[in-house]
């Protein structure tokens, strides 16, 4: 099967240590990493400005998670960060404070840019820093494909403080210097490890040659392979740390289990027998390829059975409306490649199911982490086929969950 | 009982809030939009658009004719609860906690966080009768000794004689409401170990009930603030009501929001848990929300309630009629 994990190398725990721990070095050597090792257990406590404490109280928070505690001082304070957390525990709004910290309100010029892998994603940090931002009255802009150059261009030019792009779309504002970049001093990596993979990074390195020399760098994700890491070392200056051990990664609060469906023929069935259980909440089904998708959305349109679909290849327009009645709740079951796999956060997604096992290991953990969401729990289901057994076996080695066979009385869970 | 789910909130909800009659139901929540719900089949009436922020709780008025609503963008609005039109806007330099309108809804007290130099307080604000003579002017203004502590819930005692507040210093007190006066607070050695979250008073005023972060509940007089009862769970109790009808409370909680993903599937424990008032026993527990719950009201006629939780859900529930035969 084309893009099948060769031989499970992908998930080789030792192999992953061993990489990981020679790039992070032994305690107390002289590292590339600055030990940073303040924690401030409320946002009183951290010295923001009147007018983002006051954007970020509006909205909603009341004390800062885990990550926050640690992440949004060292950025404020200019240094360059990693910072990696589990999925839905507050990474987003620890970079949209640390830079709304250091903006210049009264010089409207981009001062930061924040690249983000998808357009879903790009927006959705932009709404965050928008709200966040909404007291000291912040302009931002999301530049994505598939939407108006020209009315990015227009927006552009009246001026915005922050940019939330995507990477193809920024570098070309940036190269028609529509988008200028001499007032840029924050640039920020969101889900930085897929940003600094075989597909992105040559844009990202793109854009970075573009920026300012002494530029601050924020690089965020759930998953940090030492691929990502020894990648960060070429433009990042003695940056702060946070992370976290791959076998911590996982989430406990979500419930993962499997469905032994024995062959690829077996899995429509199998859905179509879930299906109620889909709709109570709402549900993400991972498939791997956009053809697959089209594929399973028209079975399940075929058997009276009520889905909404998004993929990379639809027009853009097409997705934003999906995506939006999927966050509304007009639609409950969504089916989806990895184009949602990272950083999509939607308040009533209880089930994932994993139609087919992700090709990337990390995408396992992205997934399944489109549910539970911060505060609350979640259950994810994979589909497995005879074929799948090993790779099965071996996520549950390498992140050190769990996966139990799935009960008969699913619905009771969520 | 099968539960009727209503969907409308994108965010947590926070807090929810039957009309006398029992026919109508606000719920708010973080997402800015406070919702009026059908309290029968759940089905939307409408919605309330005007603030920027999370919203924390609301009060609505004797005849259903006026809704006020206290949020994090550091303001109170009065609004028409017919045309959701916006009235009037109360602005504190503070986030907004609670509301509540006094007996004949001519007065109104709420509550704000501490922020930046300003402390915790309990402000009274007067109710004009006609939304063109309303005015901002506070009545009286009230302080607790920390005034970095959160005052998560202040409301009006009998016949609008005392105010009643508690919060995260873990104290309850009875204020004079005409002079300001601190009559009563509650005793340390029986009182709560921690913040209290949540207050619900009886339909006749005679008691009320406080929920905490402390994994009990208390019930208490509202005169003497004498404590009558203490219901023990196991989870921080975030949301409390009392049955109008029966002996019966009703605590709703789980463990902290940003410690639910992180931890065991089987540590949430996000069930409403019904108690016998009196014997201080648990009766059963209703299971649902994928969050924890964040609100809870009983349907003034006893015969229904309403759980909102972290997971963005209202979740109403007619009861059985086995809930009315209860032994215990």
């Amino acid at each position: 099967m084309a893009g099948m994990a060769s031989d499970g190398t992908q998930y080789d725990p030792r192999q992953f240590d061993t990489k990981m721990n020679a790039i992070l070095g032994e305690e107390g050597e002289e590292t590339f990493y600055t030990n940073y090792d303040e924690v401030c257990d409320s946002f009183d406590a951290m010295e923001l400005q009147p007018d983002l404490l006051r954007g970020i109280y509006a909205y909603g928070f009341e004390k800062p998670s885990a990550i926050q505690q640690r992440g949004i001082i060292p950025f404020c304070k200019g240094l360059d960060v990693i910072q990696q957390a589990q999925s839905g525990t507050g990474k987003t709004a620890t970079f949209c404070s640390g830079v709304l910290q250091q903006l210049d309100i009264s010089l409207v010029q981009c001062q930061a840019l924040v690249l983000a892998p998808t357009r879903e994603l790009a927006q959705q940090i932009e709404k965050v820093m928008r709200a966040l931002g909404d007291y000291l009255g912040v302009k931002a802009q999301a530049c994505v494909g598939g939407t108006s150059v020209r009315e990015d261009q227009r927006v552009l030019q009246s001026g915005v403080h922050v940019v939330v792009g995507t990477p193809g779309r920024v570098f070309d504002l940036l190269r028609r210097q529509s988008l200028r970049a001499d007032a840029i001093k924050m640039f920020v990596l969101d889900e930085a490890d897929e940003m600094l993979s075989r597909g992105f990074k040559d844009q990202i390195y793109d854009i970075f040659q573009l920026l300012p020399s002494k530029v601050q760098v924020g690089v965020f994700s759930a998953t940090m392979p030492p691929e990502a890491l020894e990648i960060t070392r070429k433009f990042m200056n003695k940056p702060v740390r946070i992370l976290v051990k791959r076998d911590e990664l996982t989430l406990e609060g979500i419930k993962q289990f499997y469905v032994n469906v024995d062959k690829e023929e077996w899995k429509l069935e199998t859905l179509c027998d879930l299906y109620e259980t889909l709709a109570i909440t709402q549900s993400v089904i991972f498939v791997n390829t956009r053809r697959k998708v089209d594929w399973l959305t028209d079975k399940m349109r075929s058997r009276d059975h009520t889905v909404s679909a998004t993929h990379g290849d639809m027009d853009q327009n097409t997705r934003d409306i999906i995506m939006r009645e999927f966050r509304s709740g007009s639609s409950r079951v969504l089916i989806t490649t990895d184009l949602l796999a990272r950083g999509i956060d939607v308040q009533q997604v209880s089930l994932v199911i994993n139609f087919d096992l992700p090709t990337q290991p990390e995408n396992y953990l992205h997934r399944i982490g489109r549910s539970g969401r911060f505060g609350r729990k979640g259950v994810a289901i994979n589909f497995m086929t005879s074929e799948d057994e090993r790779m099965m076996a071996d996520i549950q080695r390498f992140y050190n969950v769990v996966v139990e066979e799935l009960p008969s009385n699913v619905a009771d869970l969520l | 009982m099968r539960p009727i789910l209503m969907k409308g909130h994108e965010r947590p909800l926070t807090f929810l809030r039957y009309n006398r009659e029992g026919d109508l139901l606000f719920s708010c929540a973080k997402d800015h939009t406070p919702t009026l719900w059908f309290a029968d089949n759940g089905e939307r009436l409408g919605t309330y658009r005007g603030h920027n922020g999370a919203v924390w709780c609301c009060d609505v008025s004797r005849d259903s004719s006026r809704l006020i609503t206290g949020s994090a963008d550091q303001t109170a609005k009065l609004w028409d609860v017919k045309s959701g039109k916006e009235l009037f806007t109360f602005k504190f330099n503070a986030p907004t906690r609670s509301v509540d309108f006094a007996v004949g809804d001519r007065l109104a007290v709420i509550t704000t966080d501490h922020f930046v130099d300003r402390t915790a307080a309990i402000h009274v604000k007067r109710i004009a009768e006609d939304p063109e003579e309303q005015d901002a002017e506070s009545v009286l203004v009230l302080h607790c000794p920390d005034g970095k502590k959160r005052i998560n819930r202040a409301v009006w005692g009998p016949l609008n004689q005392t105010i009643v507040s508690g919060g995260e210093d873990k104290v309850i007190r009875i204020w004079d409401a005409e002079t300001g006066k601190l009559l009563k607070q509650s005793d340390e050695e029986v009182g709560h170990k921690k913040d209290i979250t949540s207050l619900c008073k009886a339909a006749d005023d005679s008691h009320f009930l406080t929920g905490s972060l402390d994994k009990t509940a208390k019930l208490w007089d509202m005169r003497t603030l004498t404590l009558l009862k203490t219901y023990t769970t196991v989870v921080p109790v975030n949301a409390v009501s009392l049955s109008p009808l029966l002996n019966h409370v009703v605590l709703g909680g789980g463990q902290d929001a940003s410690a639910v993903t992180t931890t065991d599937h089987r540590a949430g424990k996000f069930e409403a848990k019904f108690y016998d008032k009196i014997l201080q026993e648990e009766i059963g527990g209703v299971k649902g929300h994928f969050g924890p719950i964040n609100a809870l009201a009983f349907n003034p006629d006893g015969k229904s309630f309403s759980s909102g939780g972290e997971d963005g859900y209202v979740r109403l529930h007619h009861f059985d009629s086995d809930y009315f035969n209860i032994k215990i």
